[in-house]
């Protein structure tokens, strides 16, 4: 099921005349594919974005940025280039860990000095569907949100003119631009740019939910269970139990680019995207973040409050907190009658942590084609 | 805490390499992510929730209150998910596209029909109608832009705006708490 931008045809009988022009077009196009293998080995060519037909085709790639291999492996050497910072000792790995699908571990992350972010670090992963960035959705493409980390002083703490200098000198880079964009004039714009093509190569289409959908893996009944839950409005008027998840976090891709305040606070302490609508109804929403991968990431929320997913479930299901800007979904959602959170029983919550278990993607975490270049040989994803 | 002049400075100093339109938008980018902790909640209370209208529109508008009450209201009686009918009440969703200077009415035809409403809500949740759903040469069903539900003001988590489609068996597209209307050719 996997879309591929590229057709090979297979050659069939051809009319005799048209058989010497078939000849010479051969011979152009292996000419031309040997330019796929320039310098120090780094294929190029249009990158391949494989992924799933039942993702959709919603895909956002900038007209002035297309996914090129060469664009990808030097976006993926700036995402592990420690010269990107003013300390030289922080890159975007520091604080997005492939093996914890781009997250870091902490509530909140340490840059280059000892002034950590007001958040939490979130994991990286199909972001080709996404349109705004960050916990509160305040940058409108990968480009322009590349620019914040390098530049804040506290995270990466370096103007991208610095950077371009630093990486004019620094060896193999101004070959690998030249390669990229055609000469070899580093700018911030290149910078961002190359980063964001790799960004977009970043797709987790292989956990255990995915090979379900694609009737290739059975779930244990736990799992199905969750799995259930996780879909269902609770109705006890009918005894039908919910745990109402799917409104927010439904969908193949466990993303569905929505932001709403799910009921962390009473009086929030960060205003989300209220800090630029000005609404009270806007307070404490925040992006609705993927749950893919989701038993990697912890700890979770954008303020990194709960370590556990068990944490997490006992909140919907007991401390869901009333507010002006609490969503329409969590209110009243209950599975008895007039209750205020879901209050779901112990063995529902594990029920749903095991689906919750089944988006990790195990591929995703370990595809050297997302390692670093430095430790790991040039590589592209085959698929 | 106040912002540090040097941050503020830092902003001017990264982008010299970037084009001047890039510049404003790392810019504005910057500013928000350096000062959103330093915004004073105070600010957030009293704002009046607006709706855009944009795309193939002669005229922009930017809609409030005040500005719905240049049409006559409609009603529309549709049940909720409780079972129970409900009166909203509004203004007819093709009327305020009109004052926009959509193609409704008489230039509803040929590749006009081929336009479609996005409508969208502040959590990011979209919905969109055809031109002509909306249109009254083609449907008696009226589809409004509604501001109250049994003669009290909606919900806030419901509005102030929602959009009404009478009749329609699911509610998805009774889209609450709408920020933005925009109008688009198919591609
Ligand atoms: C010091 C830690 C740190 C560094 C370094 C860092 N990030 Fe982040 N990243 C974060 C935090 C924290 C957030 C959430 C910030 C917010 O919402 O305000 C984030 C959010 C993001 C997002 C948004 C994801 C989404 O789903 O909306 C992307 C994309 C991202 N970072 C990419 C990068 C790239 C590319 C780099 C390197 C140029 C980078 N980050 C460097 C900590 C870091
Ligand atoms: C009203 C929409 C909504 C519903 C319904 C909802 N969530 Fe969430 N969820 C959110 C939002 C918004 C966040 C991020 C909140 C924040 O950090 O302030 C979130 C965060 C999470 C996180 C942490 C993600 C991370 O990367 O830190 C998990 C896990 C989660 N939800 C699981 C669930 C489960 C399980 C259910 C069902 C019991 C559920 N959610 C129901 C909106 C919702």
């Amino acid at each position: 099921m996997l879309k591929r931008t590229r057709q090979y045809k297979p050659l069939k009988k051809l009319p005799v005349g048209k058989g010497r022009i078939v000849l010479v077009l051969l011979f152009f196009a292996v000419a031309l594919s040997g330019w796929g293998y320039l310098s120090n080995g780094v294929e190029t060519g249009t990158y391949n974005l494989a992924y799933p037909a039942n993702f959709g085709n919603r895909i956002n790639i900038p007209a002035d940025n297309p996914t090129t291999k060469q664009g990808v492996y030097l976006g993926r050497m700036l995402f592990y280039e420690p010269k990107l910072s003013a300390t030289n000792t922080v890159s975007c790995a520091n604080c997005h860990k492939q093996e914890k699908a781009f997250t870091d571990g902490l509530p909140f992350s340490k840059g280059i000095d000892e002034v950590l972010t007001t958040r939490s670090s979130m994991s990286l992963a199909n972001l080709l569907w996404a349109r705004k960035f960050f916990w509160d959705g305040r940058a409108t493409g990968l480009e322009v949100q590349a620019m914040v980390p390098l530049t804040n002083p506290h995270e990466m703490g370096q103007s991208l003119e610095i950077s371009a200098k630093k990486l004019s000198k620094a060896p193999g880079y101004p070959a690998l631009f030249k390669l990229v964009y055609g000469d070899k004039k580093i700018t911030g714009d290149r910078i961002v740019k190359a980063i964001s093509q790799f960004e977009r190569t970043l797709i987790s289409s292989n956990s255990r939910y995915d090979k379900y959908l694609n009737n290739t893996y059975k779930p244990t009944a736990e799992e199905m269970d969750g799995m259930l839950l996780f879909n269902s409005d609770p109705q006890p008027e009918i005894g039908i139990r919910g745990a109402n998840c799917a409104h927010c976090h439904g969908g193949v891709k466990n993303y569905m680019e929505l932001f709403h305040n799910n009921g962390l606070d009473s009086i929030p302490k960060d205003a989300g995207i209220a800090e630029f609508t000005g609404l009270a109804t806007d307070e404490g929403r925040f992006k609705v973040p993927t749950l893919r991968n989701i038993a990697l990431t912890a700890p979770y929320m954008h303020d990194g409050r709960f370590k556990t997913l068990d944490e997490v479930l006992d909140h919907y299901s007991e401390h869901i907190q009333e507010s002006a800007g609490l969503s329409t979904f969590l209110r009243n959602e209950s599975n008895e009658p007039g209750g205020t959170s879901l209050k779901l029983e112990y063995y529902e919550k594990k029920e749903i942590i095991a689906f919750l278990n089944m988006l990790t993607d195990s591929t995703f975490i370990t595809d050297p084609a997302f390692a670093d270049p430095r430790l790991r040989p040039a590589q592209h994803r085959k698929s | 805490m106040p912002i540090r002049v040097c941050d503020l400075l830092s902003i001017e100093k990264v982008n010299t390499t970037i084009p001047m339109k890039k510049q404003f938008i790392v810019a504005f980018i910057a500013l928000i992510s350096f000062t959103t902790p330093f915004i004073t909640r105070a600010q957030t209370a009293e704002k009046q929730a607006t709706i855009k209208v944009s795309g193939e529109v002669t005229t922009p508008l930017t809609i409030d209150a005040a500005y719905l009450q240049k049409f006559t209201p409609t009603t529309v009686v549709r049940k909720d998910r409780d079972g129970n009918d409900h009166t909203y009440t509004g203004v007819t969703v093709a009327e305020i596209l009109k004052s926009a200077g959509v193609t409704l009415g008489p230039e509803l035809k040929g590749e006009n029909l081929t336009k479609y409403l996005a409508v969208e809500a502040s959590d990011g949740y979209q919905v969109i109608f055809a031109l002509a759903e909306l249109d009254k040469a083609f449907t008696d069903r009226a589809i409004i832009l509604a501001t109250t539900v049994d003669g009290k003001s909606l919900a806030p988590g419901d509005g102030p705006y929602r959009i009404i489609v009478q009749d329609e068996k699911k509610p998805a597209r009774c889209i609450k708490q709408v920020t933005a209307m925009s109008v688009h050719f198919i591609k």
